[in-house]
């Protein structure tokens, strides 16, 4: 195993990552870069996957990592059709113009 | 008697008359209709045929059992006696609650404050003993006499199907209540006869009086019926059980035995209450003060109604609950006294009332009230067999009155008002003549029945209190007085009828459009003196319509109503008979257990040596009749019917100078002595006070606030959860999610 500060450091970067993605998305109103703060949220994710897997030598963690990789990339083809999609209706990006479901 | 057949198969007497209501009830609107007579005919018919022959083996079997005659004591032989003339039959259980277990004798009755073990059992049962056989005779025999009346009184009617079907009701609650073997059976009928007769003087439902008084009428019963139901618990209290002999007379399990055997001190105390309790029943269903506001009213029904239930059987049912529970009143002297003074504080007020009313069926309805008094008088004085006696006499007069008022009523169309009629012997002879038999024994004339039933009850209350004898002798001057103030106005005198048809009292007949020109056909107190010449002068029309609301020449006394009027004129002339000069009544009576026991304890408690002539017991020595009572009281009715001679007859504007010369008395007789006003005054406006206050505010601003309040919070934090958490913004939503796991995660690692 490697030297548990190491490991420390690593972890604490992927949960800043996160808690950075998931300030953003709750506080920006641009579509697109809601999706991109869920992408950080992601990529924070994936550096604790892989921090772990090399603190007990456990490529399953990698190999989670890489799906997580495959899986953020079709999901982010989904969301931008989406929001192309969204934005076409209403002819903004913002994600206010969507409080109609409200109530 | 147990083993009489008609002992065994005795829920045949009741029964037969409900079936016969059921049937004209579901069958009568669409498809008996008129005939729906015929299933009451044949039911009460049955019932009273049944009776009949009862009354006839129990004298056949108290005849046997004093043939043996031998070293007995009276006493023993009469014990003896009693017990072949008295039978217990239970059908089956009908409320069982408690442990069965639990013992229930004499020696160990339960209070079922604190015993667990304790054991209410009700048996679906009758009793019969010579009292129930003289109540069910009354009961079912005239109340078949009724039912043949009513078919020709109430036809053409369009309820016809429903008179009848609640008369049979009526008869079969009234033949539970005097046959049943325990309190509440007796409470049953007591309830049950209520109830027929809200639905019978409701009868006219679309009159409003008649509704008013149908309502009256159950409202103050139920008065009463609150202080008779809790008698009743008190008694299961003191006791242990609410039947009154128990499965057998003499096995002592029974309240009407155990009140007179060894009484630990709770029982005594519990036993000076039971009186006072049962006696506001007796007071509300017999129409005593101050409960007898209702039974004026009650004449709103037909009269057929008035006759059977408020005169001859239902009214009667306070007189025969006494009687039959004496055992349980007569250890309390105070409650005796206050039943003999409540008694005659009522007869005395009605005779008075009766003096100055006008309306025919109102004057017979006091008349009940104050005759009622006098048998109260006499169950209080200690003497069942002359109030028995009486109620028996009663019936048969007071019944026959009733219905040829209705006779009359028929025949003038509706109007019941005696100063708008007179001299109508010409027009109803047979009924004139019964009217009057009826009338001589209301009156207590000398040889009528009703001069020998009220003699023994004024004898026994001069034996308790001078007083109660002196005013019971003035109210029977009265009763002589108003009695004959009615046949005299009504039946003799100048022929007078009603000009126009009154609003018909529901009748069948269409008013008529026929109205007689002369003036003075009305008549007020002022009408001509002279006395019985036919007047013709004054009324034109009398040959060829009879002037009053009939079409054509109509005979106003079919046969169907003559029978049976004559049959009770029998009965008011030669009832008294029975009791004088032999005592053959008071001996038969005698022999229920019920008066036995009530003398066992009632001798051991007054040492009095008459006592057993009162109660039908054998006694050592005879005392034989009163005879200077008979002649003071025989000459104060003939001085009675002499006086309304005078005042009614030979000078009719005489009546009316002694009432205004009497100015206040009269007007309080008038006014009935503002009862009415009083209780509507002081009960009836409270409690509908009351009534409003729960409904108006209470109800509207409490309740439903309440229950608005409930579903203002719902509501509320819906409002609060759409404000909060539903804005539509996205990130709002992502927030919710990250608080929610975090509490979750919190959860799970500070477990």
């Amino acid at each position: 195993m490697s030297e548990l500060s190491f490991l420390q450091h690593y972890l604490a970067v992927g949960a800043i990552m996160f808690c950075i993605g998931l300030i953003g998305f709750m506080t920006r109103r641009n579509l697109i870069v809601m999706f991109l703060c869920t992408e950080l949220m992601f990529q924070g994710v994936a550096i604790n996957l892989v921090a772990f897997s090399q603190y007990y030598g456990n490529f399953g963690g990698q190999a989670f990592v890489i799906f997580v990789l495959v899986i953020a990339a079709s999901e982010a083809s989904l969301a931008l059709a989406l929001v192309v999609l969204l934005f076409r209706h209403r002819n903004t990006l913002d994600a206010d113009a969507w409080k109609e479901l409200k109530g | 008697m147990q083993e009489l057949w008609i002992v065994q198969h005795s829920w045949l007497i009741p029964l037969l008359p409900l079936i016969g209501a059921a049937i004209a009830g579901l069958f009568g609107a669409k498809f008996l209709r008129q005939q729906s007579h015929w299933p009451i005919w044949l039911g009460v018919g049955a019932a009273a045929v049944m009776s009949l022959t009862l009354l006839f083996q129990t004298l056949h079997l108290a005849g046997e059992s004093e043939a043996p005659a031998g070293n007995h004591t009276a006493m023993s032989e009469a014990s003896e006696g009693s017990s072949k003339l008295s039978a217990v039959k239970d059908f089956f259980t009908w409320v069982s609650v408690g442990d069965p277990a639990s013992n229930n004798t004499a020696d160990h009755p339960q209070d079922v404050l604190g015993n667990p073990g304790a054991h209410f059992e009700v048996k679906a049962g009758f009793f019969f003993d010579t009292l129930t056989v003289i109540m069910l005779c009354v009961v079912t025999g005239i109340g078949f006499l009724i039912t043949v009346f009513s078919a020709g009184y109430m036809h053409g009617e369009e309820g016809y199907w429903r008179f009848f079907a609640y008369l049979g009701l009526f008869i079969f609650m009234m033949c539970c209540l005097v046959m049943g073997n325990n309190l509440i059976m007796l409470y049953l009928g007591w309830e049950g006869v209520g109830l027929s007769s809200y639905l019978l003087i409701g009868y006219y439902y679309e009159k409003p009086s008649a509704r008013e008084a149908a309502k009256k009428a159950f409202l103050v019963n139920r008065v009463g019926d609150f202080g008779f139901g809790i008698g009743i618990m008190l008694c299961f209290v003191a006791f242990g059980t609410v039947s009154y002999f128990g499965p057998q007379v003499g096995s002592h399990t029974g309240l009407l035995e155990l009140a007179g055997g060894h009484l630990s001190a709770p029982q005594q105390h519990y036993l000076y209450w039971i009186p006072f309790c049962l006696m506001l029943g007796a007071f509300g269903k017999s129409a005593q003060f101050p409960l007898y506001v209702w039974l004026p009213d009650a004449m709103e029904g037909p009269t057929p109604v008035s006759a059977l239930i408020h005169a001859a059987t239902m009214v009667t049912a306070g007189v025969y609950m006494i009687a039959r529970c004496g055992p349980l009143f007569v250890q309390n002297g105070t409650a005796m006294t206050t039943i003999a003074a409540v008694g005659t504080f009522t007869a005395l007020l009605a005779a008075t009332i009766a003096l100055r009313q006008f309306d025919l069926k109102k004057v017979f309805a006091y008349s009940t009230i104050s005759q009622l008094g006098f048998m109260f008088v006499a169950v209080g004085a200690l003497c069942p067999v002359a109030g028995v006696f009486h109620l028996m006499t009663h019936a048969f007069f007071k019944a026959l009155l009733f219905l040829s008022s209705g006779v009359v009523m028929h025949a003038m169309a509706g109007e019941l008002d005696m100063r708008k009629m007179s001299g109508l012997h010409r027009v109803l002879p047979i009924t004139n003549i019964v009217i009057l038999i009826g009338c001589f024994a209301l009156a207590g004339f000398p040889l009528f029945s009703g001069f020998f039933s009220k003699d023994d009850i004024v004898g026994a209350a001069f034996h308790k209190h001078w007083i109660f004898g002196a005013l019971l002798l003035f109210t029977a001057f009265l009763t002589a007085y108003y009695t004959f103030r009615l046949y005299f106005r009504v039946f003799q005198g100048p022929l007078v009828v009603p000009e126009a048809p009154a609003p018909a009292h529901g009748h069948g007949h269409e008013p008529d459009e026929h109205a007689t020109a002369s003036q003075s056909a009305i008549e007020t107190h002022t009408a001509p003196a002279s006395g019985v010449d036919v007047g013709q002068a004054q009324h034109a029309p009398l040959h060829d319509d009879h002037g009053h609301g009939h079409d054509g020449d109509h005979n106003h006394e079919p046969m169907i109503m003559m029978l049976p009027l004559i049959i009770l004129a029998i009965g008011a002339l030669f009832a008294g008979y029975l009791n004088f000069p032999g005592e053959w009544f008071a001996e038969f009576l005698g022999k229920s257990p019920s008066l036995q026991q009530t003398f066992k304890i009632a001798e051991s408690v007054n040492h009095d040596p008459h006592l057993a002539a009162l109660f039908g017991q054998p006694e050592t020595s005879h005392a034989g009749h009163n005879w200077m009572l008979m002649l003071i009281s025989g000459l104060i009715s003939i001085a009675g019917v002499g006086l309304a001679y005078v005042m009614h007859l030979r000078d009719r504007a005489l009546a009316d100078r002694v009432a205004r010369g009497l100015g206040p008395i009269t007007w309080a007789i008038e006014g009935k002595y503002w009862v009415d006003q009083i209780y509507q005054g002081t009960v009836v406006e409270p409690l509908r006070l009351f009534g409003k206050l729960f409904a108006f505010v209470i109800d509207r601003f409490i309740v439903d606030g309440l229950i608005g309040l409930a579903a203002y919070a719902s509501w509320a934090w819906g409002y609060f959860l759409k404000l909060t958490f539903q804005r539509g913004y996205l990130q709002g939503y992502a927030a919710s999610m990250l608080l929610g796991i975090a509490i979750i995660l919190l959860v799970i690692f500070f477990r």
